[in-house]
């Protein structure tokens, strides 16, 4: 071990220090001023030395019912994930899989759907749930997340679906399998880290998801975006509130991605099988 | 030569299969049948339409015209799953998330088979896979993957066993093995193969029958040794063989074959013609001053083991002449070399095809 090589060693732990704190800087802030009272969090300089409350925690946990828009959000994250799954991935499949007329357009297609604004489709959307009676429900809302993930989850499991190696399949059908039974047994388990990390990105862009969740939705099925941001009020932002309720955001997400590191960094970077 | 009585069932017909890739036709009407306990490997050098054919039968690629026929039933339009054969595939083509007896098994539960455990046991014994059975393809080393490949295709118990390329993923040591083992397991059932390789050796010691490709038709169909010693035409004298035969281009005129390099002989054919000589490596011979046929430049001699094998320069090619004893001659040196006469064939300049 050379002098060089210990340089080069301290170098990059350094880097890799500094970009750890960049990213870990801002939830350590909503951490801290979650814990913190109102006066505090408005000080200047800013206060790193405090004794830390739960009030805000209470307050949003009694007054403003955050159990409501948390179960919300979850069932319609949850909702969009699955029916996106559901629909999006076999699509993906039959695309990759089968050579027929009008794939590559039909698949350009499904990609173009993503490339309007969402801000565009909004007003449409409105309407439309206004005469069908939709608005302010989980399942509209769920629908509208679905149109905007679909076309993310048909791409990516595409892709995922074309490096899958032909012998696997093409010795199913050899063993007597059908094009279903091939998919339903050999595809779908061996891409179940490609089908996870896109279940997370749904989940996630779900969650995070706020024009729509502001527009179609009012009291009973509002998301929890859309619910803290009701702390940033007219003339003064209750910025313990709104980081106390900010942390019950974050904290689903947080536990989902502990549990499921290792294959969304699998689905995401490997491909299906070395 | 087996001879191949009447009473044998015909397992596999091919008729006129023409296969196209866009423009390019990779096959042109190639016409095949294999009796029942055939051992027949396709051979071709990459490229000549060897595996396109086997996916062809196997039906996991569809010809632009032509008839396939699997035990006199016409298969040409049934699709894979229910053409009951079997495949083993150059990669493998294990399930990686099944374990080896789930892989096994795989076959045995679509096609909803009974007494799976008492199956798999008994061919996973054959195969000598029976300490594997739990762990996943990951966990196996190349060879014993190839050997849960095997295993899988036999449970099932098909008509027809297809293997495209098996050995050539294994090392130099392994393949020999696994080579004898699938000659004995075809000959202890008795099973049909058709085996799809580019490595001539393994062609020619497993084949009962080798059909040589090449460029998308069927240059000759034989026993190994037909091949070996009569082949049709010049590109199957060049291919069959190791190391390669030895081509010298002459003329034949009043019986005799003249060339520049080497001293006319006779030969008992009366034809007037641009000729090539072949002559295999085993079958020229070091002479003496005194009888040679010609002499060549000494280029190289290497040591095989069980004889010499050495290289020599006539006019601007390379000559091959295989030994018992090593010639410890400078190189450079002009050496007397004879030909057996009893030997030698002789193939049209202009069509290639073999007339002697």
């Amino acid at each position: 071990m050379s002098v060089n090589y210990l340089i080069k060693k301290i170098m990059s732990y350094f880097f890799i220090l500094l970009f750890a704190v960049w990213c870990l800087f801002p939830i350590y802030w909503l951490l801290s001023t979650s814990l913190k009272t109102n006066l505090q969090t408005n000080s200047k300089p800013p206060v790193f030395i405090f004794k830390p409350i739960l009030d805000n925690y209470k307050l949003i946990i009694q007054d403003f019912d955050i159990w409501h828009i948390f179960f919300n959000s979850l069932i319609i994250a949850s909702g969009t994930t699955f029916f996106s799954l559901f629909f999006g991935v076999p699509a993906a499949y039959a695309l990759a899989k089968f050579k027929f007329k009008g794939n590559t357009d039909f698949s350009f297609w499904i990609l173009t759907t993503r490339m309007a604004p969402p801000i565009a489709m909004l007003i449409p959307f409105y309407v439309m749930y206004n005469k069908l009676g939709i608005l302010d429900t989980h399942i509209g809302l769920i629908l509208a997340h679905i149109s905007l993930n679909l076309s993310l989850v048909v791409w990516i499991m595409r892709g995922f679906f074309e490096d899958l190696p032909k012998d696997i399949e093409e010795s199913s059908y050899i063993d007597g399998a059908s094009y279903f039974s091939t998919f339903y047994r050999i595809s779908l388990p061996i891409s179940r880290n490609g089908i996870v990390a896109v279940g997370i990105l749904c989940f996630l862009f779900s969650w995070n998801e706020f024009l729509m969740a502001l527009i179609l939705t009012d009291d009973s099925a509002k998301t929890v975006p859309v619910g803290i941001s009701k702390f940033v009020g007219f003339q003064l932002i209750k910025w313990a509130e709104l980081a106390a309720s900010a942390i019950f955001m974050i904290m689903p997400i947080f536990i989902f991605l502990v549990f499921f590191q290792k294959q969304l960094i699998k689905g995401l970077t490997m491909g299906a099988i070395k | 030569m087996k001879s191949i009585s009447e009473n044998l069932i015909i397992k596999l017909k091919i008729k006129d299969i023409i296969k196209k890739f866009d423009e390019t036709a990779v096959l042109k009407d190639v016409n095949l049948e294999v009796n029942e306990k055939d051992f027949i490997v396709i051979l071709g050098p990459s490229g000549c339409g060897k595996t396109t054919l086997l996916r062809i039968i196997a039906g996991l690629e569809n010809q632009n015209s032509g008839e396939v026929f699997i035990e006199n039933n016409n298969v040409s339009k049934v699709p894979p799953q229910d053409r009951n054969i079997s495949m083993v595939f150059q990669n493998y083509g294990l399930y990686p998330h099944l374990t080896v007896k789930q892989n096994l098994e795989y076959p045995l539960k679509i096609n909803k088979i009974k007494n799976r455990d008492q199956i798999i046991k008994k061919w996973a014994t054959k195969v000598k896979i029976e300490e594997l059975l739990a762990r996943y393809p990951r966990q196996l080393s190349g060879g014993q993957r190839q050997r849960v490949a095997l295993g899988r295709s036999l449970v099932r118990n098909p008509k027809l066993f297809l293997m495209d390329e098996p050995l050539s993923n294994l090392d130099a040591s392994l393949r020999l093995e696994m080579r004898s083992e699938i000659k004995h397991l075809h000959e202890e059932l008795g099973t049909t193969i058709i085996y799809v390789t580019h490595d001539q050796i393994e062609a020619m010691t497993l084949a009962t029958r080798i059909v040589l490709m090449n460029k998308g038709i069927i240059e000759q169909v034989g026993t190994p040794k037909e091949l070996y010693s009569a082949p049709k035409n010049i590109f199957v004298g060049s291919f069959i063989g190791s190391p390669p035969m030895n081509f010298i281009p002459g003329k034949i005129k009043n019986g005799t074959f003249n060339s520049d390099q080497i001293q006319s002989f006779n030969v008992s054919i009366n034809t007037e013609a641009d000729v090539i000589l072949g002559i295999r490596p085993d079958d020229l011979h070091i002479g003496d001053n005194n009888s040679y046929d010609f002499k060549a430049e000494l280029y190289a001699s290497e040591f095989l083991g069980e004889g010499y094998l050495i290289t020599f320069n006539l006019g601007n090619s390379k000559l091959l002449l295989k030994s018992q004893k090593n010639i410890e001659f400078k190189t450079k040196e002009r050496i007397p070399i004879l030909i057996d006469k009893n030997k030698f064939l002789l193939f049209d300049y202009n069509s290639k095809k073999r007339i002697y």
